[in-house]
């Protein structure tokens, strides 16, 4: 399969019906921060300019607010197709553009794997460590504390039922070929 | 009509006091909610972004949940949560293949899967404006309270997926506000994103997209800021010492969420609501413009 059909079938979308109005570039709020827009981005997919898309930061900036879909005149889903580039990326072995993102992401789905739900202040503390900035939000931290709004993890953990799907979904991924 | 609630990661740690304001409000209301059991993470952007089949599974677990106990709709209040339950929902049912691999992870069939909803939704559906209308405490008048209705990105947005209210100028949250009685000013950044979860990743993102909110709510004249959303109220709320900077303008805009603001007006009292929660203390605002002695810091 070529780049741009793999990404096609991960995202169920048809690229092709994009005429580059690049109304999506426009409305998106995290362009400023992007090297490719996402107008640029769809087209690239369609050139086959893997390494380029699969290796810049726009894919990993994109939050999913769904602004260029909702907007797509042609109905296209760009945010899906960032989306299957990520999964691309990472199935590729390729550092996530934006590294923090992928750190997060995966910090994310481990702290799910606890207790299947997300505990927010050890997904926050952990973060903070591996990304070496454990001191960044301390005064906001208190503060939080302070209101109550800060809760030791629930006990016991009952993330078992979780882990056995999260294993299942991950061994039918690998038997796909992408 | 037999409702679920799935209040998420976000309502039982962070903000918690969106499910306290939302819980008071629905008791108060005589809408029966039952807690969804055995529910988990909906996954967010973060399994999806590992793994396809993984972001699927992980909302769609809910919504079997949802129906194995009975529940007609679930009721979701975290926008984020509404989105990945409904837009999984709806590409398992465009597609059979992707559908037979979801049901091959959950170990069980994906027939007949209640659809989640906003609490908006409910409440406009429910009516909240001619239920409310007898309950309205006239010790709580908020004529004089002027405010914007900030959406979000997932209330309404992708319309295809979300199937309610309009993408691009909603309504259905400044109708509520309105018919709790404050003033409800129009302004043009009801559906911009706020960052989301970049505010642990990259909280300068969350400054610079912020900000633009904040201008737009104070050129509009807005007292306060009210949401529907964990996520937008904490980036909202936590981040206006930055923001301040930002803009060289001493900012304190109180930011509440809707499930609070129309539980003011109903009467029940600040504690219950969490307004006490705030990093910016809605209090003193509320005291000074919907009190019982407006002006004079009476607790009414």
């Amino acid at each position: 399969m070529v780049f741009r059909d793999q990404i096609e079938a991960l995202s169920g979308q048809n690229l092709n019906l994009c005429f580059q109005c690049s109304k999506c570039s426009a409305g998106c709020p995290l362009a400023y921060e992007m090297d490719l827009k996402p107008a640029q981005v769809m087209h690239s997919i369609r050139l086959g300019r893997r390494d380029s898309v699969l290796n810049s930061r726009a894919i990993w900036l994109c939050v999913a607010c769904e602004t260029c879909t909702e907007r797509c005149p042609q109905g296209v889903d760009p945010a899906a197709a960032m989306n299957a580039a990520r999964l691309m990326a990472l199935r590729a072995g390729l550092e996530p553009g934006v590294r923090e993102v992928g750190v997060y992401y995966k910090g994310f789905v481990t702290n799910m794997r606890m207790n299947g739900k997300i505990h927010d202040a050890s997904l926050v503390a952990i973060n903070r460590l591996v990304s070496g900035r454990l001191f960044d939000e301390l005064p906001l931290a208190w503060k939080l504390l302070l209101r109550g709004r800060i809760k030791p993890p629930p006990l016991p953990l009952r993330g078992a039922r979780f882990r056995r799907m999260y294993r299942r979904a991950l061994a039918r991924e690998m038997d796909q070929p992408l | 009509m037999k409702y679920g609630y799935y209040p998420g990661c976000s309502l039982e740690g962070i903000s918690l006091e969106y499910d306290m304001s939302m819980r008071a409000l629905f008791e108060s209301l005589e809408i029966t909610i039952e807690d969804l059991q055995d529910w988990i993470c909906c996954g967010t952007l973060a399994a999806p972004s590992l793994s396809h089949l993984l972001g699927l599974a992980t909302p769609i677990w809910n919504l079997v949940r949802a129906r194995e106990q009975g529940h007609e709709q679930l009721v979701t209040p975290c926008s984020a949560c509404l989105y990945h339950f409904k837009n999984a929902a709806k590409q398992v049912e465009e597609n059979h293949g992707l559908r037979m691999e979801v049901e091959a992870v959950l170990e069980g069939n994906l027939d007949d899967l209640p659809p989640a909803i906003h609490p908006l939704q409910l409440l406009s559906s429910e009516g909240f404006g001619e239920r409310s209308r007898d309950h309205l405490s006239p010790q709580r008048d908020l004529s004089d309270l002027k405010v914007v209705c900030y959406y979000g990105c997932h209330i309404s947005r992708p319309a295809e997926v979300m199937g309610f209210d309009d993408p691009e100028n909603p309504q259905s949250m400044d109708q509520l506000v309105r018919s709790a009685g404050a003033q409800v000013l129009d302004w043009p950044y009801k559906v911009d994103c706020c960052g989301a979860h970049f505010s642990l990743i990259r909280p300068d993102i969350v400054v610079e997209l912020c900000q633009k909110l904040f201008r737009g709510a104070l050129d509009a004249g807005a007292d306060a800021i009210i949401v529907a959303c964990p996520m937008c109220h904490a980036n909202l709320d936590t981040r206006q010492g930055a923001i301040s900077e930002r803009l060289e303008q001493e900012l304190e805009m109180p930011v509440m969420y809707f499930s609070q603001l129309l539980g003011y007006a109903l009467g029940l009292s600040p504690k219950r609501l969490g307004l006490q929660k705030h990093i910016v203390d809605p209090l003193p605002l509320m005291l000074e413009k919907c009190g019982a002695g407006k002006g004079q810091g009476v607790v009414p």
